[in-house]
């Protein structure tokens, strides 16, 4: 499918990355961070505002979200793959809490599988709930299974017991909106499940990616406004990885790296992990 | 070569056919003169490809220093109407109902198939008469023609004949008489009538002709015959043995022929004329003398 | 990226239109007192009960991915018929179609090829094609080492259709609307709890109303599904028709047991002999309407003589037999004793035709613009119709539906809702360019050998030699034919 230059979330997902000239302040800022526990909200106000204008155009297939809605299947095959590495899998009745669900493209079809119990979906963009709210009504099947909060992790109450804990803990496309990932990474955590799953996508940070973003979209060709890509953000899987097992009950980090084919769509590339779009999926302890 | 233009020939079939001819003369059996097969039909006498153009160039050469050798015109007529003319004109015949019948019934026309008698009795507007009185005035006969010899498929051996004995008709029809300009017009009129290459070979009988002859030819007969040729329906196609009592007029307005200017009247005026002025010179010559 | 279907046992999968959904409905028509019935909703409401609608059904729910989706058929026609279509060995329908190994793959795979009537099913090993015009000849037999392989199946399309309701039927699942009539389609409408306006409502002559997260319009050429989704189709009519007919042979062939095709190309269209068990064949004659229709006024006598002279006397012939009203039995009598032909590599003689199966239908080529719309797709001839000289009508429906069963497998299993477009995009991608390619190609063989005169005609014999001379390039286009080669696209 041709990419549209207006497609500014198409090239962001694509092109964001970004070398980091300073040393890695992610694991600084946590550490900064986790000590001032603060009940404010972990999500950009900036970052809510450019997601409310893209709200109508999130199901158009053609749209801006057109990526998105060709990775989605990927996730689902992410998550069976983490499944699967399970000495025992989990059968069905799953439930789901989907961080940043957006127009609800991956909430919808968790709530679709024949596996899966319920699923809880947050956004703290009105605009954009209002459009996941109104497009779940046009499949009654999803009706009783499909919950959509507006709300930041933040503004969810805390699980009281594993009953109210979540099998998988979905943040697709999500931490590199986050200006303090360690604090927001640490709110999630705690809705998980023992035993349960933090999976993720997003992209690494490299040179290639920030000259193709940072230089050739921003300057040079100037097809994407210039600060779109807030490069300082993105987090790379061995920081991920890192920061989940270091002495915090987590275990099994899954990675796979994937890459847009014009042609074919988004295809699985080993390795790719290190240059651009990954998944990112670890268990918790049980 | 403008005789080439058979608009209705080359519209409907000419290059198929023409790669339908070639088709089947690839397919058709080669063989070296030690092995020659047997004959398809009484008669036959199956030639290699070399041989048929030794044939063709041979008869050819010899025919056109003496164009009274029949013999080798219609061997130059067999050798050159394959691979493509003949099925062209036996498919011609295949088209039209009366040429299926034709080639169904396969008539013959003899002295024995047809009475002289009879054909002496008929009125004298008849075609039947009209063809009498022609080989009367011409003295020849329907048995003077040779048989085919060297065209392998049966039926186009048969298309070939028919050709040839119903050439006479074709006399009679135009009123055109035996002598070289008399059967030069009318193989032009015939080679743009059914395209066998030998009548348009015989066009090369033209440098024969004597200098009135071939101007004669270019102002009148020529161009009659590519008229007419190309006009009329094909001529192969006339079921002559049921058109004897037919009104002859009638026949030529049924297929498109206009009867030329008879040869024999303006030889016999120019021949009148010349000898009226050789006599006038001489006359004037004696008077000279005289004085 | 396909997850093998094995990793999701079919329990684990609950319908996918959720129980309580359509008893919120049913609770929803009580409480408002309106005239309009509140449709019933369904994943699938497949229209059109021929082969391809058919397959389909039987495919998704031979599928444990698919299985439990709640899926209607509607058809116009009663099935009965077709259910317990039986004849004696010594009659076949005229409506035969020609099934390559790869769509008999396919049947046998959602397990539909085992109901079908095994002794009325003919395979053929050898294909014999040539041209009317200048007798240059492709032989399609396989090189030694795979002789005896199975070009492709004739069949009777009634055989297929009864072998797949029969599987259909012992699947269950399915709820079968026949002899209703498809009164109108229309978008649903916005309710308190549900926004159907996406989503299509098929209301039935019955009085049923179905809305339908996936449409699917297996409804023939003139599609009303299509129609209602507003899907352009584009072609032409080749002023030509089929003319069809069961055949009695003088024997069973000249290859006994390994039975040979043949088609022979006339400038009018190509007429083609396709063998069925035992001393019968089918015959497809394409030709021109006013042909045809002369064919259809002949005694049997003289119709089969037309049939033996198709295969055997020059288009010269051919054109003044079909100006005879009768007496052809005579002509071919006569002109097969002068035209040349190796009675080995053409069909044997015809000694009969089955009383009323002489029919005929007209040709046209039809490209749908797309195959897909919003909660639409389109498969089989509502989607395109092929010029049948290279049978491929049928197969290329089965390779719809393969595909098509592949595509909503894929979306159920990936959480996707089946109807919408960014679901069935896979379909319509694998299908369209393959389906176009076929179709120009075959549009363009029927052209070449329309032509009667010209530089074409050498050239199409050269080609055609070529080809036959080539035993790679042979290869080649019979692997395509039977569907066993590399595709293409």
């Amino acid at each position: 499918m041709p990419l549209q230059p207006t497609s500014l979330r198409n090239l962001h997902l694509l092109l964001r990355g970004t070398p980091r000239f300073v040393q890695n302040q992610f694991h600084t800022q946590w550490q900064i961070q986790s000590r001032s526990q603060s009940t404010a909200s972990s999500v950009n106000p900036i970052e809510v505002s450019h997601f409310n204008a893209l709200a109508s155009s999130w199901w158009d297939p053609h749209g801006s979200s057109r990526l998105l809605h060709l990775m989605n299947p990927l996730r689902h095959d992410f998550i069976r793959s983490c499944h699967a590495s399970q000495p025992t899998p989990p059968g069905s009745n799953l439930r789901f809490l989907d961080i940043g669900c957006g127009g609800g493209i991956f909430a919808e079809s968790a709530a679709r599988l024949p596996s899966t119990a319920s699923v809880t979906a947050v956004d703290p963009s009105p605009e954009v709930l209002a459009v996941a709210k109104a497009h779940a009504r046009r499949d009654p099947a999803l009706q009783g299974k499909l919950t959509y909060l507006n709300t930041s992790i933040e503004g969810l109450p805390r699980p009281r017991g594993p009953d109210e804990q979540y099998d998988v803990l979905s943040l697709f496309e999500v931490i590199e909106h986050i200006t303090h990932p360690a604090d927001f990474l640490d709110a999630c955590a705690q809705f998980v499940k023992p035993g349960g799953w933090i999976v993720m996508s997003t992209i690494a940070r490299t040179w290639t990616s920030w000259l193709t973003t940072k230089v050739v979209a921003e300057d040079v060709v100037g097809i994407v406004p210039k600060g779109t890509h807030d490069w300082e953000k993105y987090i790379n899987e061995e920081e991920l990885r890192g920061y989940f097992l270091r002495e915090r009950g987590w275990n099994s980090p899954r990675v796979m790296g994937v890459v847009y084919v014009p042609g074919l769509g988004w295809t699985r590339v080993k390795g790719s992990e290190k240059v651009g779009n990954y998944f990112f999926g670890i268990r918790k302890d049980e | 070569m403008a005789l080439f233009v058979r608009p209705s020939a080359l519209r409907s079939s000419l290059p198929r056919d023409l790669i339908a001819a070639c088709t089947i003369s690839l397919n058709s059996r080669h063989f070296s003169v030690l092995n020659r097969p047997p004959p398809n039909y009484p008669g036959h006498v199956p030639l290699t490809f070399i041989e048929r153009a030794g044939l063709a160039v041979g008869s050819a050469v010899i025919s056109l220093a003496n164009p009274y050798r029949g013999d080798l015109i219609a061997a130059l007529g067999e050798a050159t109407a394959t691979p493509y003319f003949i099925y062209r004109l036996r498919d011609a015949m295949l088209a039209s109902p009366t040429g299926r019948r034709i080639l169904r019934d396969r008539p013959r026309i003899t002295s024995q198939t047809l009475s002289m008698t009879y054909l002496r009795s008929l009125p004298p507007n008849t075609v039947g008469r009209v063809y009498a009185d022609w080989l009367d005035r011409e003295g020849v006969s329907p048995d003077t023609r040779e048989s085919v010899k060297y065209i392998d498929d049966e039926e186009c051996a048969y298309v070939m004949q028919r050709y040839r004995e119903c050439h006479d008709f074709f006399h009679a029809l135009t009123g055109l008489p035996v002598m070289v300009e008399g059967e030069v017009a009318l193989k032009a009129f015939e080679f743009a009538n059914t395209l066998l290459p030998m009548t348009g070979l015989s066009m090369f009988a033209v440098t024969r002709l004597k200098p009135a002859e071939r101007k004669r030819f270019f102002t009148i007969y020529g161009p009659w015959a590519i008229r007419n040729g190309l006009g009329a329906q094909e001529v192969i196609n006339v079921y002559w043995e049921e058109q004897l009592e037919r009104d002859v007029e009638d026949l030529r307005a049924e297929l498109g022929i206009e009867k030329p200017v008879d040869l024999r009247d303006i030889r016999k005026r120019e021949r009148a004329r010349k000898k009226a002025e050789k006599e006038a010179k001489e006359r004037s010559g004696d008077s000279l003398g005289v004085n | 990226m396909k997850i093998p279907s094995t990793s999701l046992s079919t329990r684990q999968l609950g319908g996918y239109v959720c129980s309580g959904c359509t008893r919120q409905l049913r609770r929803q028509r009580r409480s408002y007192a309106t005239s309009t019935v509140n449709p019933d909703l369904y994943d699938v409401v497949c229209v059109g009960g021929g082969p391809a609608g058919l397959s389909l059904l039987a495919a998704l729910r031979s599928q444990p991915a698919t299985a439990n989706l709640k899926i209607a058929l509607v058809e116009s026609q009663r099935l009965d018929a077709t259910r317990n279509f039986q004849l004696p060995p010594t009659q076949f329908s005229n409506r035969c179609s020609s099934l390559t190994p790869s769509s008999v793959r396919f049947l046998e795979q959602v397990g539909a090829w085992q109901h079908v009537d095994q002794k009325r099913v003919q395979s053929y090993e050898e294909m014999q094609v040539w041209d009317g015009v200048t007798g240059a000849r492709i032989e399609f037999d396989w090189p030694a080492e795979k002789r005896g392989q199975t070009i492709a199946y004739m069949n009777e399309n009634l055989n297929l259709t009864s072998g797949l309701l029969k599987r259909i039927d012992e699947l269950g699942g399915v709820e079968v609307l026949d002899g209703q009539k498809v009164e109108d389609i229309a978008l649903g409408s916005e309710t308190e709890d549900f926004d159907l306006s996406s989503w299509p409502v098929v209301s039935l002559s019955g009085g049923r109303k179905l809305a339908a997260r996936l449409l699917v319009g297996a409804d023939g050429a003139n599609s009303p599904v299509r129609a209602f989704a507003g899907i352009g189709s584009r072609g032409w009519d080749y002023e030509r028709h089929g003319v069809v007919a069961t055949l009695q042979m003088e024997g069973p062939g000249w290859g006994g047991e390994s039975k040979i095709a043949y088609q022979r190309f006339l400038p009018t269209g190509p007429v083609a002999m396709l063998p069925l068990p035992g001393d019968y064949s089918t015959l497809v004659w394409s030709t021109t309407p006013a042909l045809a229709a002369h064919l259809k006024t002949l005694s049997p006598k003289d119709f089969i003589a037309m049939v033996n002279a198709a295969f055997r006397l020059s288009p010269v012939d051919l054109a003044y037999m079909h100006t005879q009203s009768d007496g052809q039995a005579d002509e071919l009598a006569w002109r097969s004793q002068h035209t040349n032909f190796d009675q080995h590599r053409i069909p044997q003689q015809v000694i009969g035709v089955q009383e009323g199966s002489i029919a005929s239908f007209p040709l046209k080529l039809r490209h749908a613009d797309t195959y897909i719309g919003e909660r639409v797709a389109l498969v089989g001839d509502a989607a395109h119709t092929i010029h049948p000289l290279a049978g491929q009508g049928l197969n290329q429906g089965q390779g719809d539906v393969e595909s098509l069963a592949n595509t909503i497998q894929y979306a159920v299993t990936h959480g996707q809702d089946i109807g919408v477009r960014m679901s069935l995009e896979p379909y319509n991608a694998e299908r369209y360019a393959a389906n176009n390619m076929l179709l120009g190609v075959v549009d363009k063989l029927h052209k070449l050998y329309a032509v009667e005169s010209g530089p074409i005609v050498p050239l199409r014999s050269i080609g055609l030699r070529a080809v036959n001379a080539l035993g790679p390039v042979k290869q080649f286009f019979m692997d395509q034919a039977a569907g066993t080669g590399v595709k293409i696209l």
